[in-house]
């Protein structure tokens, strides 16, 4: 539906600052799917092998230099966002798939239950996401399981929220109001009347969170909280990278925090464009 | 409704939210696989050893029991003992917290000097490239991860070219004499003591720029945005008819009565300059709540992991509940 509606549309668009806003985080989103993807064929080397001197500046053959045990910068650039893609993926899939379902049956039910659950969600959602993911990465241990659930409890609210003011509303339209009049089960009337109308909202909040998730896994694994080493990942490279700065080894920060900001603010661009493309009444949401 | 009445409901219904995230908390550090004990001893331990610890801590009793003793604890002020450093974990957090307090006030300071100027000027503006500065810095900034930042302020200011410190809070005996607040900035101008007051702002300056640049971004888009609205309204129109001058109109009209929803917001963001402010102290060394929380969690302190997250639990809601104050004070119709 959103494609159809794109694509005919791609010369306003352009016309406007969030098209070229939508346009631009397209455009870096895909080059990091393609460095994803395509990461044994882009990166010259191996990222968790030694490929040359340590310590090496920027230099023809190891454009971004070597870290202090040889390995390609560059390379480890490449691969970390592999590691940035699954886990900002896993994540908001996790908590997409927790929060929606939660979101609906709660809002349709409404009543106790809503306001039981409204405040669970709200306190977890008042409190700040980062310290609640440190608390349960610290209990689960590194690896890629561990940290993308660390990373999906914080979001839960967020689909939550979304989805169930939305069928607080919608359930009492006329079309819920007749189905449930000609006998529809609860079953039925959420799958097939309350949620196709609700779900356009929520793919901004998803790529929006996508980018939340992807800054979120930088900084468990910068605290050292993220994915065990040798395994490359911008966050742990940028805390390793600190430790030289003080020798000038700038290459080592630089280019992993390149990295983030710009996949960031590709998923931000696109969001934002594609929010004032689905929603343009919203406005400001954040 | 009176002040006083909603002061006191709103604190009564922040009571179930701490609760809530206290049990949160309990069920994440108690129920989670991730054997406490274990962790702290290794998986080598011999299992009387292990029995043992797990009696003292009171880890072998059924868990809606330990739930309860935790609560209770907590409520007289127990955070319990750091396996650590074997002392009370509630006074190493009140020690520690002066120095996270310091570099998030005067972040919140940066924030909100440049997100009021940045916005107002923006919204004032609105198409011109000063507009157009505004929006793109906000967009930028917000995607710059706080440590990153923070490495890069360090190594332009304090490697490349040597003006500011790169870590820590103080040079070694550069501590303010008598400690009155712990918030050195403060103690230094009351013992008089000029050389550590600078010294205390030179250490200060990276930290609470970097992490006040970060969060700024979240505040030009809200005053911009709430600016503009309050712009096109018809007491700044009628303001301008009246021949107030501009600078009036702009400051004195329009950012005025903007003021309140921007004032909840920063308020709300206060989560996230919390969250940045682990980042920062771990980037700088400083000796705060998250530096602690961080170092804890490497040596398996859980009873010091735990503390410092319902600590900050503490904070939130507190911050909360005196930004919805301020605002009930501020606009007399906030109040239900």
């Amino acid at each position: 539906m959103i494609s159809e509606k794109l694509g005919k549309n791609i010369k306003q668009l352009i016309g406007d600052s969030s098209g070229v806003m939508f346009l631009i985080g397209l455009f870096l989103l895909v080059i990091f799917i393609i460095m994803a993807v395509f990461a044994p064929y882009i990166a010259p080397y191996s990222p968790i092998k030694p490929t040359g001197a340590q310590l090496l500046p920027p230099q023809v053959g190891h454009i971004m230099g070597t870290d202090n045990l040889g390995y390609d910068v560059f390379s480890r650039v490449i691969y970390g966002s592999r590691m940035a893609f699954s886990i900002a993926f896993i994540a908001t899939i996790i908590a997409a798939a927790i929060g929606i379902p939660t979101g609906l049956i709660v809002g349709y039910v409404g009543g106790k239950l809503d306001s039981v659950v409204t405040m669970i969600m709200d306190s977890i959602y008042t409190f700040p996401g980062l310290i609640l993911a440190i608390a349960i990465a610290a209990m689960l241990g590194q690896g890629l399981i561990n940290i993308s659930l660390s990373i999906a409890v914080v979001y839960i609210p967020t689909y939550y929220r979304v989805i169930r003011s939305q069928v607080a509303t919608i359930k009492s339209e006329l079309y819920v109001e007749g189905a449930k009049a000609i006998g529809a089960k609860p079953k039925t009337i959420l799958s097939k009347y309350i949620l196709p109308n609700v779900l356009p909202s929520t793919i901004v909040v998803l790529s929006m969170n996508i980018a939340d998730a992807i800054m979120t896994e930088a900084g468990l694994s910068f605290l050292g909280l993220g994915i065990a080493p040798p395994t490359p990942d911008w966050g742990y490279d940028l805390s390793k990278g600190q430790q030289f700065i003080l020798q000038n080894d700038w290459w080592l920060v630089v280019f992993p925090g390149l990295a983030i900001i710009l996949i960031v603010l590709g998923f931000s661009m696109f969001s934002e464009g594609l929010n004032e493309y689905l929603n343009p009444n919203i406005g400001e949401k954040r | 409704m009176k002040l006083k009445t909603y002061i006191l409901t709103r604190i009564l219904l922040s009571i179930p939210m701490i609760l809530i995230i206290l049990t949160i908390v309990f069920f994440v550090l108690r129920v989670l696989p991730g054997n406490p004990v274990l962790a702290m001893l290794g998986p080598k331990a011999p299992p009387e050893v292990i029995h043992a610890m797990e009696h003292q801590m009171g880890l072998d009793k059924p868990i809606i029991i330990q739930y309860f003793v935790y609560l209770s604890h907590i409520a007289v002020g127990n955070f319990g003992i750091s396996t650590y450093t074997s002392l009370p974990v509630l006074q190493e957090l009140l020690q520690k917290f002066p120095a996270t307090f310091e570099l998030t006030l005067y972040a919140m300071i940066v924030a909100v000097f440049i997100g009021i100027f940045m916005g107002t000027y923006a919204a004032y503006n609105f198409g011109k490239p000063v507009d157009i500065f505004a929006r793109v810095y906000s967009i930028f900034v917000y995607s710059f991860p706080v440590f990153w930042f923070g490495i890069m302020l360090q190594l332009i200011f304090g490697v490349w070219l040597h003006w500011l410190p790169v870590s820590g809070r103080s040079a070694p005996f550069m501590i303010p004499d008598h400690i009155y607040t712990g918030i050195y900035t403060i103690d230094s101008l009351l013992n008089g003591e000029f050389e550590v007051f600078i010294d205390t702002v030179r250490h200060l300056i990276l930290p609470s720029v970097t992490l006040g640049i970060v969060i700024s971004s979240i505040f030009v888009r809200m005053v911009r945005s709430n600016v503009l609205l309050s712009l096109s309204s018809q007491y700044v129109t009628a303001a301008r008819a009246r021949g107030a001058t501009e600078k009036k109109v702009l400051f004195k009209h329009a950012l005025k009565n903007a003021m309140p929803p921007i004032l909840t917001i920063m308020g709300l963001q206060f989560a996230l300059l919390l969250a940045g402010a682990i980042l920062t102290e771990t980037t700088f060394s400083w000796p705060g709540i998250g530096n602690y929380l961080i170092t804890r969690i490497s040596y398996r302190d859980f009873p010091a992991i735990q503390g410092a997250i319902v600590f900050f639990a503490f904070f939130v809601s507190i911050i909360s509940i005196l930004v919805d104050i301020i605002n009930a004070w501020i606009d007399p119709r906030i109040r239900y």
